[in-house]
């Protein structure tokens, strides 16, 4: 009897280091992979208005080669109407006051297995969803995403959202 | 008329006692009349005397007693026999070796099993992490365009990576 009850608790304790392992293996790989995010990130909107009619491009765009590009290459003038930076804490809403009356609002959700940042945004009026209910995005640290489309003083605004514009990945 | 099959079977109940008197008066009569009959009758008095006498034998042989006390004591035992408490120990070691035997295999099946189950598991970051370096870009995962139209623009950035574009129609919004 004891050597079966001996045998029961070894058989026993390997089934349970072999789940510690599983979990931790795959607890592990996860960590490689998508995994919360913990730590706050710094974040960089850019409010741009762009106009088909001809006037300046602002130099702080010349590095934005992607405006020159289509959709973008109609508009004749870009000019940034503003340029906050923000700490977007993991799993709360940040908040960024646009021209027009509606409110950016980003949240960070994850880190991605590639490293890229899973991001949260919408573009409403307050207590409203009358433009972009919901918008998720992976981007690498310093690559920025658009939104545009808004019609504001006879021109759209073009917004850029960057997540750890510092880190680039270039 | 009777048949000789009910004639031997009244005989039998005859010498068995197993009659009713005026029916036993009428055979041994019948019995008697004949000297057949009285041999017959004779012969099978004595093979019934016999048969008394073994019988009277064996239940001398017998002790009545210590057979009740058996009956008892059988009777009053519980229905599932209790294990020896004096069993060889030899015949515990036998099967105790073979569930020794039993439980290293399982235990080695488990290791076999965690170590291949680790092995699966790592296999895939190692080639995963290459792919870190090359993650580049913006890329969309869900939007909802609410009410208004909207189409998805992949732009080449200046490093040559993918930046998402999302673009929505929509009327101008005055100044709350």
């Amino acid at each position: 009897m004891s050597a079966s009850r001996h045998g029961l608790v070894v058989a026993l304790s390997l089934g349970a280091l072999l789940l510690t392992s599983g979990a931790y293996a795959q607890g592990s790989t996860l960590a490689r992979s998508d995994r919360e995010a913990t730590a706050n990130v710094p974040a960089e909107v850019l409010v741009v208005l762009a106009k088909e009619d001809e006037g300046k491009i602002d130099p702080a765009l010349k590095k934005l080669t992607a405006l020159r590009r289509p959709p973008f290459n109609s508009f004749r003038s870009m000019q940034i109407l503003s340029r906050p930076k923000l700490t977007l804490t993991p799993g709360k809403d940040a908040f960024v006051s646009l021209p027009n009356g509606r409110r950016l609002k980003l949240t960070l959700l994850r880190v991605m297995p590639d490293g890229r940042y899973k991001v949260r945004a919408a573009i409403n009026r307050p207590n409203k969803s009358d433009y972009l209910p919901l918008l998720q995005v992976v981007a690498s640290a310093g690559d920025p995403f658009f939104v545009a489309g808004q019609s504001y003083q006879g021109g759209t605004l073009v917004v850029g959202v960057t997540v750890d514009p510092k880190k680039t990945t270039q | 008329m009777q048949s000789a099959k009910t004639e031997d079977d009244k005989l039998q109940m005859f010498f068995d006692g197993e009659l009713a008197p005026d029916e036993e008066a009428a055979v041994r009569r019948d019995l008697e009349s004949s000297a057949e009959g009285i041999a017959r009758l004779r012969e099978w008095e004595q093979i019934r005397n016999a048969m008394k006498s073994v019988s009277s034998d064996w239940a001398a042989e017998i002790d009545s007693d210590a057979l009740f006390a058996r009956i008892e004591a059988e009777i009053s035992a519980p229905a599932l026999p209790k294990p020896a408490q004096s069993a060889p120990p030899v015949l515990h070691v036998v099967p105790g070796g073979r569930e020794r035997r039993v439980w290293g295999a399982v235990a080695t099946g488990f290791a076999a099993a965690a170590a291949i189950f680790l092995a699966v598991m790592a296999w895939p970051a190692e080639q995963v992490t290459p792919g870190i370096d090359m993650a580049r870009g913006t890329e969309v995962l869900e939007v909802d365009f609410g009410a208004n139209t909207g189409t998805i623009f992949n732009v080449e950035g200046g490093a040559g990576e993918s930046l998402a574009v999302i673009w929505i129609d929509d009327e101008e919004v005055g100044m709350p």
